[in-house]
């Protein structure tokens, strides 16, 4: 079994023994990439039970709904006989187009995909409602049991309140069905497809093109494949009169205390952002316990394990000396970035242009300021982006601000040609 | 699960309260541990029945409680007075924590079950808004009739009704499995393993704790060590807990 690892990064190695100091921290997850056995891989991955549930209102007409149809066939056509799917359409009707089956052929499901034509409006919580309803039927623990959502549009048929749709997807997902929300087009609602994510312990996508469905299924699959750790928390508990300040992640709460995390994957790194404030310190005493606890698929219990921080103390003056570590700095300053798109977002709902304009530019200006490494020009040109949207497209660049805030906390699809 | 593995009048030796405990947590716990909490009143004072101690329910819940807490990070002193609350104050303590301590009380087996009954019950909710608030939307009705289009276990589910909640994780037992396990119900009490009416049937023996056995016939096959056992054992306990809760179930 793959187990993560975890790891303490400050930003200086040591604390104050002389008086009160402050700890930037870095807490490192990283999930070892599985052996790879060339060839195996599909044969090791847990059994797919999935609900594919695509939004078919008139907005979906068209090459929209032509490439939903595509990329539909194809994870139909990557799916073995060891892996159940449904097809759930929805317009202002739910249909199930196809009820739960094993693809042991995935011909009948071609033929029904492509009977798939679009409707009128978009009763959103009702098409997830059905399709997890088939996940659930056939819900088995050892087996990977996710809602696929495609919408290209903001629910008006139904339940529409996000907080409530977030909240009832969060109770599907304590009881072991995730939910991925990926919106399509310029038109979809990246607010309620975020929560709904966030909420589904699933993939955020936004989809600028419909022709790159095909390669976000695909990323999904892959996804499932390398999942190692599901409901992912993580309980932080400083000690000895240490507090922990700030949480750079803006992570939710989980109803026990702890913090929810996105799902471990085989071969990805999650970050988490800590500061904290100390005491004058005493050298050997233990500042803080995380405990990192998930569910890992085929096994009924929840693992977890539990790293404890020490560090070296210093006289103030001396601790000011020390280097910080430079990728942290990056890391924590990214974080950082995430928050600050979600105050942008902020502005811009009020109508307040000028002040996201210049908020969006002093995110960049201190980024300018670090090292300049492969990801912080990464994150200066998304940045950039942001700024010319801003005055071309305020809508879009809303949505990117929102899928890019939501990195701290969530899996975020990137598409390959945003990555280059 | 807490309940399930100890009636509330059960009685055990430590031997059977370190394993009881362990095996909810999934560590393994020391005698010295049990004694240690005992002497800083964590735990009750066990009871005595000749020279040695005897421990019941209360005493399983206090255990899990004080090491699903103290692996958390909490200190005992904190978690001290959360030891002195009554059982079913402890047993909520016990469904609130999330992590290895709520394995104890929320295993995947019974998670994975209730998934169906808390989309009907969204279902329903639904059904009620929609009429609210329009006529013209048919939704409800093409909603649920999307859940007669699939196969067995939504029948299953539906012949089961609401008013059995917990028959639903029937789904999670094999169909042989289950009704075995209900036929034999009514005499488990009585039964004291040996012989039955055909002569392939014979029945193996396991002695949980004094007055608990659980009989197996020789013809099912347990599965492999591993996930699948686990799974298949906490479905097991699910169904138990069903059992004791509702005998008619």
């Amino acid at each position: 079994m793959t187990l993560p690892h975890l790891r303490f990064r400050p930003l200086r190695p040591a604390v104050a023994s002389d008086g009160p100091s402050r700890l930037d921290l870095l807490l490192t997850i990283t999930t070892p990439s599985a052996p790879t056995v060339p060839d195996h891989g599909r044969q090791q991955r847990p059994p797919l039970n999935l609900a594919l549930v695509i939004d078919r209102s008139g907005s979906m007409s068209g090459t929209k709904l032509s490439y939903a149809r595509k990329a539909a066939r194809f994870l139909a056509g990557e799916l073995t006989s060891r892996d159940r799917l449904a097809i759930v359409t929805f317009d202002n009707d739910v249909k199930v187009v196809v009820p739960s089956t094993p693809v042991a052929d995935p011909q009948p499901f071609i033929n029904a995909i492509n009977t798939i034509h679009s409707g009128s409006c978009t009763a959103l919580f009702d098409g997830w409602l059905v399709g997890a309803t088939q996940v659930a039927e056939h819900l088995d623990p050892t087996h990977m049991n996710r809602v696929l959502l495609l919408s290209d549009g903001q629910a008006n048929e139904g339940l529409t309140d996000h907080a409530q749709i977030a909240a009832k997807v969060a109770g599907l997902t304590r009881r072991g069905i995730s939910t991925s929300a990926f919106g399509l087009g310029v038109d979809f609602d990246e607010d309620l497809m975020g929560a709904m994510a966030a909420a589904g312990d699933g993939t955020l996508a936004h989809i600028e093109t419909p022709s790159q469905l095909a390669d976000l299924y695909a990323s999904e699959l892959q996804g499932l494949a390398t999942t190692c750790g599901r409901r992912v928390s993580v309980g932080l508990r400083a000690r000895h009169g240490a507090t922990v300040l700030d949480l750079l992640n803006d992570l939710k709460s989980t109803s026990a205390g702890n913090h929810q995390l996105p799902n471990l994957r085989a071969g990805q790194e999650i970050n988490v952002g800590l500061q904290l404030e100390l005491p004058a310190w005493s050298p050997n005493q233990e500042i803080l316990s995380v405990r990192l606890a998930w569910d890992a698929p085929g096994n009924s219990e929840r693992l977890s394990l539990v790293e404890v921080l020490r560090l070296p103390v210093l006289a103030s003056e001396d601790l000011d000396q020390l280097d910080t570590d430079a990728e942290v700095a990056e890391q924590l300053a990214l974080l950082a970035a995430n928050r600050e798109r979600r105050r942008v977002i902020e502005e811009l709902d009020r109508g307040d242009h000028s002040t996201a304009s210049t908020s969006l530019m002093h995110m960049r200006d201190s980024l300018m300021s670090m090292p300049g490494s492969v990801t912080i020009s990464r994150e200066l040109d998304l940045l950039n982006q942001k700024l010319l949207l801003l005055k071309s497209d305020p809508k879009l660049s809303r949505k990117r601000l929102r899928r890019e805030s939501l990195r701290s906390n969530t899996t975020v699809w990137e598409s390959n040609d945003d990555q280059a | 699960m807490v309940k399930v593995s100890t009636p509330a009048d059960a009685h055990y030796g430590l031997e059977d309260l370190l394993l009881a405990a362990g095996e909810l947590l999934g560590e393994e716990i020391s005698s010295r541990t049990v004694r240690l909490y005992a002497t800083q009143g964590l735990i009750d004072r066990p009871g005595k029945a000749g020279r040695s101690a005897v421990y019941g329910h209360r005493h399983l819940l206090q255990l899990v409680l004080v090491r699903a807490l103290a692996r958390r990070g909490l200190s005992l002193s904190a978690i001290a007075p959360l030891c002195a609350l009554d059982d079913v104050e402890l047993e909520q303590q016990l469904e609130q924590l999330d992590g290895v301590g709520a394995a104890a009380t929320a295993p995947s087996s019974l998670a994975s079950s209730s998934a169906l009954d808390y989309l009907r019950d969204l279902q329903s909710s639904e059904d009620s808004t929609a009429d609210d608030l329009s006529a013209s939307t048919d939704l409800p009705a093409s909603a649920a009739a999307s859940i007669h289009l699939s196969g067995s276990a939504a029948s299953l589910a539906s012949r089961l009704g609401k008013a059995q909640p917990f028959s639903r994780m029937l789904g999670m037992l094999s169909d042989p499995l289950s009704s075995q396990v209900r036929a034999e119900r009514p005499s488990s009490g009585s039964r004291t393993g040996g012989s039955s009416r055909e002569a392939s049937s014979r029945w193996r023996r396991y002695t949980l704790a004094p007055g608990i056995e659980v009989h197996v016939r020789e013809s099912v096959s347990l599965p492999p060590a591993g996930p699948r056992r686990e799974q298949w054992l906490n479905s097991l306990l699910a169904r138990f807990k069903q059992l004791i809760h509702d005998p008619s179930g």
